[in-house]
């Protein structure tokens, strides 16, 4: 009996070499396990075993099972595994590019509009924006700026006809519209509606009547700062812009105040940076930013106790500062949109 | 405005380096936009020395040896020089070891072709000085040998172009700067002093000039004539010369030079009239009459309007005031008699004639941002005094005054407490004090009866820019210098507020849109009118035009973001980049009922183009792919598109493929959506091969205002769900959400309060065989769930039932069984 066993599970075991498919595992399984099968024929034998060769030959006989069992086990895994390589098919090659495409990208202006804001944020400011189309009065008026002024010109700012109506964007009068050549028009407008203290920065496309060229655009954008409360100083307007350069330079970034005019701010400076970071540029000072303290006209036109409040502004261009972040040496390529040139800013 | 150095030093002390000065304007608020340096620059190193021999050199035919001594005690040195210009025994410039000469060119000793020389013998180019780079400069006049170069040629102006904000007219002359730099540097201010007596000698009956009018008082408040007998018209002296040359200026003659030289002086113009050129002995300042026309001196001849105010005689127009003279009353060499001007002209007045005219001169320039009336009599008698100088002659009479000198001149209260205040540090009363008196601002104290401190400014009538305290605020500033204003922390306290919600949804609209492989751009907001029609109504291009547009091509506000995407796409495939999915946010400007909506836009463009070059490809994008992103973006704005009716676009917007794209919502009300494919023959005019599939959403800022509400957590049931399916045969125009709609609202009567159907969603659309042409087969999912208890069989088939039984009474629908 012993070597019956011993025969059923060397046959077994040679076997199952010929079973490829899930039915050729049903059919040996029968052929060794099944009501007839060979296991099965010699368990219904064990009864005519003698008493004392009982518990061994029983041993035994679990063995053999349970190493038939294995047998299946191993089989079933295999033939599992050949039924998923089939539908997964042949394997994959890992060095080809997928066609979902790379991820996008924010336009390089948005990038550096963004990162300024952030260092903005840091200190306590929020972003506001305002309409594009504006008046006169939000944009020149109540900025301090003389009804006469060359900023004014039908030369250097494009207007809407006088009959124009846009149902959003709120008159102070019958003033005409415009686009805005700067967006301290939205200050005015953040001020008409907040009480002091006010800490906002004001990003968004402006315009001027200028031809385009390598530093010049229909359009441009720049980001405006508005920083107003009880006892603000020139000192005040210092600290807050070495520290914006310091942030959007690097630590070894200085700054310079040149004396400016600007009708809304007085005193009013122009900001220069010197940076060795910026290897291209050495260590030249370059022109960077507008800046001064509120004049005190500006405050009364937003109805602002002038002798209550003082604060300062500062504005400056994106497209400027993105040409020199990057290296970008001519602004037309901003508006191109190459993707080439876009690629380069995806992060 | 061009800033000589030599001009310079007629009134101040200025011993500083061209760097200094610099750097000094700039600091105070006189942007030097370029550094001029004429004659020789400094040469320390470059003396006189004279050639004693002059071979060939052995291995280079066009090079010669030369020995050259420099006065020293030493050999003579050895040069080698290309030139041939030049006899032994001629005394020419050598730049020895060290010396660096323009251009950063630094003299080495140095082997040329196998012979040693050191130094060189140079051209007048390589010094720096106009003439050849061909040939040595021989020093004709035989300077002493081993003198400094810089000895021979005496030293060179340096001229600065500096910046003059608008704000002060009064830096328009070389005073102006020269005050300035002297309170920056502490230095004495010195003004031009008379030689000459300038009243008449002897009453004289035969007057140059009898009357002086002003008819127009407002725009001319004072006139002063002076007149002068028996000049000689001739060259001006070299000093007079080189003073407007350094500046730019062309010299002409004496007198025009000298009124010349004083408006780049003092900031005056004036204006010389050949008195014999004058008709009727008369001046009349007055308004252009309706026809008049003059020629100006530039040889234009210039139509005049009625606003403009001229100098005229008794016939006609002479001058146009503050402008250009006319060659009507010029002075020429035939001049004898004179006629000086000198006045104060209304800012206002000549800006406008100036612009009208397209005539920009430096008189108008000055005039037009305001110039000093307590300085008209003054620029005039300084000129007169030049005239007697220059060009001889004698004063003819009285001066002629017409108008009265406007009084410019104010006082301000200044609290010096207010001043450290603004400026957030300490300057003393001192400083303060001493910082406005060198801009010549009277500065006075007093006590009150409370012993209280008082300061009051007396501001000049050149510096009508200093209005108010904090003005001078400025002023202090600026002298004491930025480069003192202390470093210190960043004044930072916390707000309640934030970002504002537009800026807020803007930002995760672009990021969600990179995300999904799309490339930011930006493109211009101005467009043509052209395409504005051919996308759109015709009624919205007036509505959108500017009223000043620089190009036909930029000529109204942009209505929709599509267009510059289009020209995205387009420059990319014709530059073979391979960028087929751009998005743009920005504004926009819709025309609605004849008023203008100023519009939050985001929008994208894909294109699938005509052939896909990749070893794989994925299904290509479709309507349905805009559809999602366009109400996923709406929902960063806190918008349910899903609740709106998605409808056709309307057919006056060409933009769009028929019956491949829709809308959703209505920008009047608040926001508006439209997706789809782009129109193919719109595509086909624009010259774009392949499908656009495009997205675009539209939200007025009010409406974006405030963030969208937080939401409300809703438990979740921990109960299994049940599901059915329904299949039914619909007409094939009705929109399948009709339908589903219908089904949800069955199927909420179905299951009342009792539990919940959940989700009804479309899993099949069929049309075609064994289905009636105008029908098509709709199938949904349906999910019903109960919040407290695991649903029977029996309650969810007897909800289903109803469904059904509901749907079947709707006449346009059959239940597929």
């Amino acid at each position: 009996m012993e070597d019956k066993l011993q025969a059923i599970l060397d046959g077994a075991k040679r076997g199952a070499k010929e079973v490829v498919t899930r039915a050729d595992l049903e059919a040996f399984k029968a052929r060794l396990v099944g009501p007839k099968g060979e296991l099965t024929q010699v368990a219904k034998g064990m009864g005519a075993v003698p008493k004392e060769d009982k518990p061994r030959l029983g041993r035994r006989l679990n063995e053999v099972k349970k190493e038939i069992e294995a047998v299946f086990g191993e089989l079933l895994g295999e033939i599992e595994g050949r039924e998923l390589a089939d539908r997964l098919g042949p394997p994959i090659d890992p060095s080809l590019p997928s066609p979902d495409g790379r991820r996008g990208a924010l336009h390089p202006l948005a990038q550096v509009r963004e990162e300024i804001c952030s260092i903005f944020r840091k200190i306590g400011f929020s972003v506001v924006e305002g309409p594009e189309v504006e008046t006169e009065y939000y944009c020149f008026d109540a900025l301090n700026t003389p009804s006469d002024h060359p900023a004014r010109d039908l030369q250097d700012t494009y207007y809407l006809p006088e009959n124009a109506r846009f149902r959003n964007v709120s008159k102070k009068n019958r003033e005409r519209y415009l686009l805005r050549t700067h967006t301290s028009s939205v200050q005015i407008r953040h001020m008409l509606k907040t009480k002091p203290p006010v800490r906002v920065v004001s990003p968004g496309r402006c315009f001027r009547r200028d031809t385009a060229d390598a530093t010049h655009s229909a359009n441009f954008h720049q980001i405006e700062g508005l920083y107003v409360d009880e006892d603000v100083s020139v000192k005040d307007l210092k600290a807050l812009l070495d520290y914006f350069i310091r942030s959007l330079l690097g630590k070894d970034a200085r700054t310079r105040f040149r004396p400016h005019f600007f009708p809304y701010t007085e005193p009013s400076f122009e900001v220069d940076f010197s940076s060795s970071h910026l290897r291209k540029l050495g260590s030249r000072w370059i022109e960077i930013a507008g800046c001064g303290m509120v004049h005190p006209a500006v405050f009364d036109a937003v109805d602002y106790d002038r002798e209550k409040y003082s604060g300062f502004a500062f504005g400056m261009g994106i497209e400027r500062i993105a040409m020199i972040l990057y290296g970008v040496d001519d602004i037309r390529y901003f508006y191109q949109n190459d993707l080439r040139f876009l690629q380069q800013f995806a992060r | 405005m061009k800033i000589s150095t030599h001009w310079l030093r007629r009134y101040i002390d200025l011993n500083r380096t061209p760097e200094e000065v610099e750097e000094a304007l700039t600091l105070i608020g006189f942007e030097v936009e370029g550094v001029e340096t004429t004659g020789l620059p400094e040469l320390p190193e470059v003396v006189v020395g004279e050639v004693l021999a002059s071979e060939p050199h052995p291995n280079a035919d066009r090079l010669s040896v030369c020995q050259v001594t420099v006065g020293d005690d030493g050999e003579p040195h050895t040069i080698v020089c290309g030139a041939k210009n030049y006899r032994v025994g001629d005394r020419v410039p050598v730049a020895l070891p060290g010396a660096v000469l323009p251009g950063a060119f630094r003299i080495k000793e140095s082997k040329l072709r196998g012979v040693r020389s050191s130094g060189m013998l140079c051209s007048a180019g390589e010094l720096g000085l106009p003439g050849g780079e061909h040939g040595l400069l021989i020093l004709e006049n035989r300077p002493d040998v081993g003198s400094p170069i810089n000895a021979v040629f005496p030293g060179g102006d340096v001229v600065y172009d500096v910046e003059i904000t608008p704000n002060r007219p009064d830096c328009l002359s070389h005073i102006g700067i020269a005050r300035e730099l002297a309170a920056y540097f502490g230095l004495d201010l010195r003004y031009p002093q008379f030689r000459h007596a300038l009243a008449p000698e002897d009453e004289d009956d035969d007057r140059l000039l009898d009357d002086v009018t002003v008819d127009a008082e407002t725009d001319c408040p004072l006139y002063l004539a002076h007149t002068v007998r028996g000049v000689k018209i001739g060259p001006s002296p070299d000093w007079l010369r080189e003073a407007l040359l350094a500046v730019g200026l062309r010299p002409i003659n004496n007198v025009v030079d000298i009124t010349n030289f004083v408006l780049l002086e003092l900031g005056q113009p004036l204006h010389a009239f050949d008195a014999a050129k004058i008709e009727g002995k008369k001046l009349v300042v007055r308004h252009a009459r309706e026809g008049e026309s003059i020629v100006t001196l530039d040889e234009k001849e210039r139509s005049l309007s009625r606003s403009m105010l001229v100098i005229a005689d008794a016939n006609k127009p002479l001058v146009v005031a503050g402008v250009m003279g006319s060659m009507d009353a010029e002075v020429d060499d035939t001049t004898v008699d004179l006629v000086l001007e000198s006045a104060y002209f209304r800012a206002g007045s000549i800006r406008r004639t100036s612009r009208r005219l397209g005539l920009s001169t430096d008189s108008s320039y000055r005039f037009e941002r305001g110039v000093d009336p307590r300085g008209v009599r003054y620029a005039a008698q300084r000129a007169l005094d030049l005239i007697l100088e220059i060009a001889g002659g004698s004063v003819a009479g009285d001066e002629i005054q017409a108008g009265e000198e406007p009084v410019l001149e104010q006082e301000i209260e200044l609290d010096f407490d207010y001043v450290r205040r603004r400026a957030g540090f300490d300057i003393t009363d001192e400083i303060i004090q001493g910082i406005l008196e060198s801009l010549e601002l009277q500065v006075s104290r007093r006590e009150t009866s409370d012993m209280e401190v008082r300061w009051s400014v007396g501001v000049p009538s050149f510096r009508t820019d200093l209005e108010e305290p904090i003005d001078l605020v400025e002023e202090i500033v600026r002298v004491h210098g930025t480069d003192k204003i202390p470093e210190s922390a960043v004044r930072s306290i916390g707000l309640e507020a934030d970002d504002d919600f537009q800026v807020v949804f803007n930002r995760r609209a672009a990021e969600y849109l990179a995300g999904r492989h799309f490339h930011e751009t930006y493109n211009y907001s101005l467009r043509s009118g052209d395409e504005l029609g051919l996308w759109f109504s015709n009624a919205g291009v007036d509505a959108l035009k500017l009223s000043n547009p620089l190009s036909a091509d930029q000529s109204h506000l942009r209505w929709s973001l599509i267009p510059g995407l289009l020209d995205v796409l387009k420059l990319n495939r014709h530059r073979k980049t391979g960028g087929v999915r751009f998005f743009e946010r920005g504004r926009t400007f819709r025309e609605c009922d004849g008023e203008v909506l100023e519009v939050n836009s985001v929008a994208f463009v894909i294109l699938n183009p005509p052939e896909i070059r990749f070893w794989k490809q994925r299904e290509p994008a479709d309507f349905y792919t805009a559809k999602n992103l366009v109400f996923n973006l709406a929902r960063l704005a806190g918008i349910d598109l899903e609740a709106e009716e998605v409808t056709p676009v309307p057919m006056f917007n060409s933009a769009w493929q028929e019956g491949h794209s829709a809308r959703a919502g209505d920008v009047s009300r608040g926001f508006e959506a439209r997706m789809g494919l782009l129109s193919l023959p719109l595509l086909k005019a624009y010259d774009l091969e392949g499908i656009v599939i495009a997205g675009i959403l539209e939200i007025l800022p009010e409406k974006l205002a405030e963030p969208p509400a937080r939401p409300v957590f809703e438990p979740l049931s921990a109960y299994p769900a049940a599901e059915r399916d329904l299949a039914l045969l619909a007409p094939r125009e009705e929109p399948a959400e009709n339908v589903r709609r219908k089904l949800a609202a069955a199927g909420e009567k179905a299951v009342g309060d009792k539990f919940r159907l959940e989700q009804v969603t479309p899993f099949d659309l069929y049309e075609g065989a064994g289905i009636p042409e105008d029908r098509k087969s709709l199938a949904f999912g349906l999910t019903f769930r109960a919040p407290d208890r695991t649903l029977t069989e029996d309650e969810v088939n007897a909800a289903f039932q109803v469904i059904q039984d509901e749907l079947e009474n709707e006449p346009a629908y059959r239940i597929r069984k």
